[in-house]
């Protein structure tokens, strides 16, 4: 047989396409980072778990036989469902569900055999970055998660691309950052437009049980001391008109009458309000943004003379919203800081009366003491002021432990405590003395950011203050706090470190230039960080009818935003389009150069005529600036035989690089104007 | 019945018709796109995050979700544009047996100055394999070699050229039909031996008896390679030295003429004595003697030698269809 004719063969088949180890490192790579922000919210046994089958997956990429095969990955998986039902107790919820998906995920990447694997996980990628926003929503995370996200779409990119001639992760990010670039108009659009809904569809028991740091309904020793080294925001304040001074800035919160003896506690009912306040002075009228509290109390400036629409005031005045605030909640209130109330009733100064069983005879001794110096209610209110003043009490955040009778302990023996330790013990003895009195917890003071123009709540400016009640004066404030001696303040305990020196309980000075430091990056972040608030976070579906109303829709509804939506996506898109048609060609590094040393020379009068070769107009430049000989030849000298050569090296585009950087032709003034007027001319 | 349904919605397809320059130049009325299965994943994906960002009001989930939105939207017109303004030419490869693979030649021009990525071609016939995805830069132009099995002899005909893409992300599949009227020419499979041709009657003045392979070894020179010759002509030492397929040109006697003859052959199957006389025609070329071929219904070859005889000869016997 003569060997003429060959066998036929086909090309062998290829069914599925065979994911490369590089882009199953990146995947593992992406997923695990990916899975971290989401460990803190899991149980240490799931974290462990997770830990060993990254830690699988790492090393069996260095060494293959490490990879488990498909009946031990069988086995995997099942131990990873136990471990999360044995953990959680349940596959649904949100723990429970975002457990599962992680742990699924992690199994997976013991398994990425063919791209499709690779890009289905991707793909699923997106879903746990949006499980993790329903844990947290704070800038940063939301800054880590677009690296997540922009490392998924290049990695997609990349999948399709390595079975063309470029396999190139250069190309693939290049092409991520032009897609992201274009995707931001549209999911602005989208964002501003898309309709939401106003309650939840289901509720799959999203965790609202979460340990929340803030003022809680009770009162007793260490509470706020507790809350003074808290570093979170408590709300925001945004003043119409100039700020009030900050030592005038009391917070009101809740009023607390009933005292046990160690924890003062609020009243089971209040009546609406229905007393009248006698105002003396224009309101301040200001809008809070509150921080999530998980309770139904609002704060207001003492005292609100408003009630903000959807809340309700009582008759101690304290504002309370219809449900507990489990997201950023804004209302607006006015108050006055010069003002008289009514007289209560009997029943009220009955209440404000009333004594704990372990009240002790030196407790009524003292107050005995001070009434008979007194001529009346009022100067016995400053007796009690007088005396923490001049005997040694102490300011500090530390104070020691008080046993079963803490006021009395307090008041005789360690003479150290903070504010509640403070009140606690005046509206005591007030009540021995025969004068209603009442705690009102809040926040004192607050902190103003030049850059949002708003002033900011800590945490650590809770406060507690007493309310007593005055013949003909109705309830009058009075802050035992501010009467310690400020040369009695703990300054070695944590207060210091904190916000004590800028709260307005103390006016200290700040000379530490670190201290300063920490308060204007905190000032910083908080503007950002408000600004995420507002922007994102709490857009609503108010704010888009309010859009819509702007725009001038407002009577088409939902529809309208629908419509309009539609519309500004197809022509976000369109546009989009329209510019990947119309893109401009890219320049080598040569043509480029050649570009900037034609403008060069434009700037100064010479322009390049479209039929000029770089030969020609070289002649004329130097026919018409002789000065310019020098440079222009040496550039063209390099210019025309890479551009136009054989062979063009980097070394040339450097060489050139470099002659450019040097060459800036000059002209002078009265040149340079005369050049400007005949382009002028020209055009 | 099924069939007819079939043929009647081919014909609503819309294809990139082939213009008097033998271009095919897509146009945006002439893609078609849907989404792969990735794409469909993709899409239940971002529902649910859609649902759950909704339903819990995540302002920050719904972005990333309305982001991958935008991402997909795009993906979708990037796929359609990765098409649009490619010409496309189809051309019938060298001829071929059959048995053998056929081959067509495409070659694929971008026409803007846009990159286009992950181009791959399709014959529409079940039997032909998908190319693997090619890269065109801008203005440039790649070619793509498709391959069918050979099954007749004859013009086999590429009615229609399937050109697909993924690009970007592998969630949207675009394609076109172009029609082409590109063919490639299929020699009958030769037998594997064949009887040598009987000594022509008429030619009484033949000088000598044939000697077998004298004509192979008188070596003459050698030219470049062109379809139809040899590989046992090539000059793989050449090749080696990298200089290029180079064939060996061997000079033969003169004076043998051998008539290949139709009706010579006493075979009942007209296909199989097609396959005895493609034999011979190589048998004889191997040789090295001149040789000529006659056909029922007055084709006749005169004889020559050398591999554009060969083709001529095999030419007409894969068009052959007087009988």
């Amino acid at each position: 047989m003569i060997p003429f004719i060959k066998r036929a063969t086909r090309p062998p088949i290829i069914t599925t396409e065979r994911a490369d180890s590089t882009a199953v490192l990146a995947m593992s790579i992406l997923v695990i980072v990916a899975c971290l922000p989401l460990l803190r919210f899991f149980h240490w046994q799931i974290t462990l778990f997770l830990f060993c089958i990254a830690a699988l997956r790492l090393i069996s990429w260095r060494w293959r036989a490490a990879l488990p095969p498909t009946g031990l990955r069988a086995v995997f998986t099942l131990t990873g469902i136990a471990n999360c039902l044995y953990s959680n107790h349940t596959l649904v919820g949100l723990d429970g569900g975002a457990a599962l998906l992680a742990t699924m995920m992690l199994l997976k990447l013991l398994e990425l055999n063919t791209k499709r694997d690779l890009r289905v996980l991707a793909i699923l990628i997106g879903f746990l970055v949006v499980i993790q926003f329903l844990f947290d929503q704070s800038l940063l995370l939301a800054l880590y998660c677009s690296l997540i996200v922009f490392g998924m779409i290049t990695l997609l990119l990349e999948l399709n691309s390595s079975n063309t001639d470029t396999n190139d992760w250069k190309n693939s990010l290049r092409l991520a950052g032009y897609f992201s670039i274009q995707a931001l108009p549209i999911m602005l659009c989208l964002f501003l437009l898309f309709p939401r809904l106003n309650a939840p569809l289901w509720n799959l028991g999203l965790d609202s049980g979460q340990a929340m740091v803030g003022m809680s309904d009770h009162m007793e020793p260490g509470a706020i001391s507790e809350l003074a080294v808290s570093g979170e925001l408590a709300f925001r304040a945004r003043f119409e008109g100039a700020i009030p001074p900050v030592n005038q800035l009391y917070w009101r919160g809740l009023v607390l009458w009933n005292m046990d003896g160690r924890r003062w506690s609020q009243l089971a009912t209040t009546g609406a309000f229905t007393t009248q306040i006698e105002i003396m002075e224009k309101p301040v009228r200001y809008d809070i943004i509150l921080e999530p509290t998980q309770q139904k109390w609002l704060f207001a400036l003492d005292v609100p003379v408003t009630t903000p629409t959807t809340a309700q005031r009582n008759t101690d005045l304290q504002l309370l919203a219809p449900n507990s605030i489990d997201k950023v909640y804004r209302y607006s209130v006015q108050s006055v800081f010069n003002y008289r109330l009514n007289e209560p009733s009997a029943a009220r100064r009955a209440l404000g009366l009333q004594l704990p069983y372990n009240v002790t005879p030196r407790m009524r001794e003292l107050v005995a003491g001070w009434r008979q110096q007194a001529a009346n209610d009022w100067e016995l209110v400053q007796q009690g002021l007088a005396f923490f003043s001049r005997e040694q009490f102490y300011y500090t955040l530390l104070p020691p432990r008080l046993g079963l009778n803490p006021t009395d302990e307090f008041l005789f023996e360690t003479r150290q405590g903070f504010c509640e330790h403070y009140a606690s013990a005046f509206a005591l003895l007030m009540r021995i003395g025969g004068i209603p009195a009442r705690v009102v917890l809040g926040y004192l003071g607050g902190e103003f950011n030049a850059l949002g123009g708003y002033l900011m709540v800590w945490q650590s400016d809770a406060h507690a203050w007493v309310e007593v009640l005055i013949a003909e004066r109705g309830w009058v404030r009075i802050d035992p706090t501010a009467a310690i001696d400020p040369t009695r303040i703990d300054h070695g305990s944590a207060s210091q470190l904190l916000n004590a020196g800028q709260s307005a309980r103390f006016h200290l000075d700040h000379t530490n230039v670190f201290a300063q430091w920490a308060r204007q990056i905190r000032v910083l972040a908080d503007t950002v960080n408000a600004a995420w608030q507002n922007w994102v976070l709490d857009f609503s579906a108010q704010d888009q009818l309010m859009l819509l109303e702007q725009i001038g829709f407002g009577a088409w509804k939902e529809y309208g935003l629908a419509i309009l939506m539609l519309i500004t996506v197809a022509l976000t898109l369109g546009l989009t389009v329209l510019g990947l048609l119309r893109q401009r060609p890219l320049l080598t590094p040569l043509e480029a150069h050649y570009m900037c040393f034609c403008r060069r020379l434009a700037r100064v009068g010479l322009v390049r005529q479209t039929y000029e070769g770089p030969r020609d107009f070289g002649q004329r430049v130097v026919k018409e600036r002789p000065e310019l000989a020098e440079c222009v030849n040496r550039f063209l000298a390099v210019y025309i035989p890479a551009r136009f050569g054989a062979q063009t090296s980097d070394q040339l585009v450097n060489q050139l690089a470099q002659l450019m950087r040097h060459f800036y032709p000059h002209q002078s003034l009265l040149q340079r104007i005369l050049t400007r007027l005949k382009n002028t001319n020209r055009m | 019945m099924l069939n007819r349904i079939q043929r009647y919605f081919k014909t609503l397809l819309r294809q990139v018709p082939t213009g008097n320059d033998g271009i095919a130049r897509i146009t945006a009325r002439q893609i078609y796109i849907l989404p792969t299965s990735t794409g469909l994943i993709f899409g239940s994906v971002v529902l649910l995050m859609l649902l759950g960002s909704l339903n819990y009001q995540n302002n920050l989930g719904l972005l990333f979700t309305f982001f991958l939105v935008a991402i997909g939207l795009l993906a979708m017109h990037h796929a359609w544009f990765n098409l649009l303004h490619l010409a496309i030419q189809v051309r019938g490869g060298a001829a071929v047996f059959v048995g053998e693979m056929a081959s067509f030649i495409i070659t694929i021009r971008a026409e803007t100055q846009r990159p286009h990525y992950d181009i791959s071609i399709h014959a529409d016939t079940a039997t032909s394999l998908p190319t693997s995805g090619v890269l065109i830069a801008g203005h440039q132009q790649s070619t793509i070699t498709l391959t069918l099995p050979a099954q007749q002899r004859g013009l086999l005909p590429l009615n229609s050229v399937r050109i697909a893409t993924h690009h970007p992300m592998h969630l949207f599949r675009a394609w076109c039909y172009i029609s082409t009227t590109a063919t490639t020419l299929i020699y009958p499979q030769p037998t594997p031996h064949a009887p040598p041709p009987e000594t022509d009657a008429g030619n009484v003045n033949r000088p000598q008896q044939r000697r077998r392979s004298s004509g192979v070894e008188d070596y003459l020179g050698s030219r470049p390679y062109r379809p139809g010759d040899s590989p046992r002509h090539i000059d793989w030492k050449a090749v080696a030295r990298e200089r290029g397929l180079v064939v060996k040109q061997f000079g033969s006697d003169q004076g043998q003429t051998l008539w290949l003859d139709w009706s010579q052959l006493h075979l009942a199957d007209p296909e199989l004595r097609l396959s005895v006389l493609a034999r011979q025609v190589l048998d004889a070329n191997h040789n090295g003697v001149r040789f000529g071929l006659r056909l029922p219904g007055g084709v006749t070859e005169p004889p020559a030698q050398g591999a554009a005889q060969v083709h001529r000869c095999l030419t007409h016997l894969a068009l052959f269809n007087g009988r």
